[in-house]
């Protein structure tokens, strides 16, 4: 599975990196994430997640071929 | 209502500066009585520290849906003529436009309801992210939303 993160992310993570591990939905995905940076854990509750330009939930079925944006909170302007 | 000038026909992320005349003009419309042009602009400090410049990263192909389906819900709502937004990406300097909303209606209500209601979805919603550049070469991701602290759901916002 491929993850793309953008902005403040990217003080916590590369921004294309690859997953090997099973991830079914976006709360393993999360868990995954901290297992490989912790200090990450607030500004990954506050994320939204997309996947083909769409954004999805934890009910939405990740697969390993899946490219994962995470999307932190905005700050346009 | 004039579809010309809306999000269809202009790129909603820019890499380059804002045309903010050259948008404006393409605004004005003969059943318009009133038009709104915001433009937010880089200031030289926030929070007491003094800023070089600013840096705007978005998800392009995101932003852009997330703006298009912002302007075409708010020029539904307030039967708006035109609706324009235009954000900047890459380093925007002190006193540049980082984003441009301009509304056009009958009447001038509308036009300011509509506009700020762009901005504030914008704000809270697109996919677009500032880096603040201090003078002292420290940077920072700055003004995060926040309001799921309030609301409890990422996706649900609370409007100024």
């Amino acid at each position: 599975m491929k993850i793309h993160v953008y902005a403040a992310l990217k003080d916590y993570f590369q921004p294309e990196f690859e997953v090997s591990e099973l991830v079914r939905n976006t709360d393993e995905l999360k868990a995954v994430l901290l297992a490989l940076n912790d200090k990450a854990a607030e500004i990954l509750s506050a994320c939204r997640f997309a996947v083909e330009e769409g954004f999805i939930d934890n009910a939405f079925k990740l697969n390993e071929y899946d490219t994962v944006v995470i999307i932190p909170p905005s700050s346009g302007g | 209502m004039n579809m010309t000038p809306s999000s269809s026909s202009l790129p909603a992320v820019a890499d380059k500066p804002i045309d903010m005349i050259g948008l404006l003009r393409q605004a004005h419309h003969p059943g318009a009585g009133a038009v709104v042009l915001f433009s937010g602009e880089v200031r030289d400090s926030n929070r007491g520290q003094a800023v070089a410049f600013l840096e705007y990263e978005a998800h392009v192909a995101l932003a852009t849906s997330m703006i298009a389906e912002i302007l075409s819900t708010a020029k539904e709502r307030w039967s708006l003529h035109t609706a324009i937004a235009q954000h900047r990406v890459g380093r925007v300097a002190i006193g540049d436009t980082a984003v441009v909303v301009i509304t056009a209606s009958a009447h001038r209500g509308e036009a300011y309801a509509a506009n700020k209601y762009i901005i504030d979805r914008i704000k809270h919603e697109a996919p677009i992210w500032k880096c603040e550049h201090y003078a002292d070469g420290t940077k920072e991701w700055g003004n995060n939303c926040n309001c799921h602290a309030v609301t409890g759901d990422i996706h649900k916002h609370i409007y100024e």
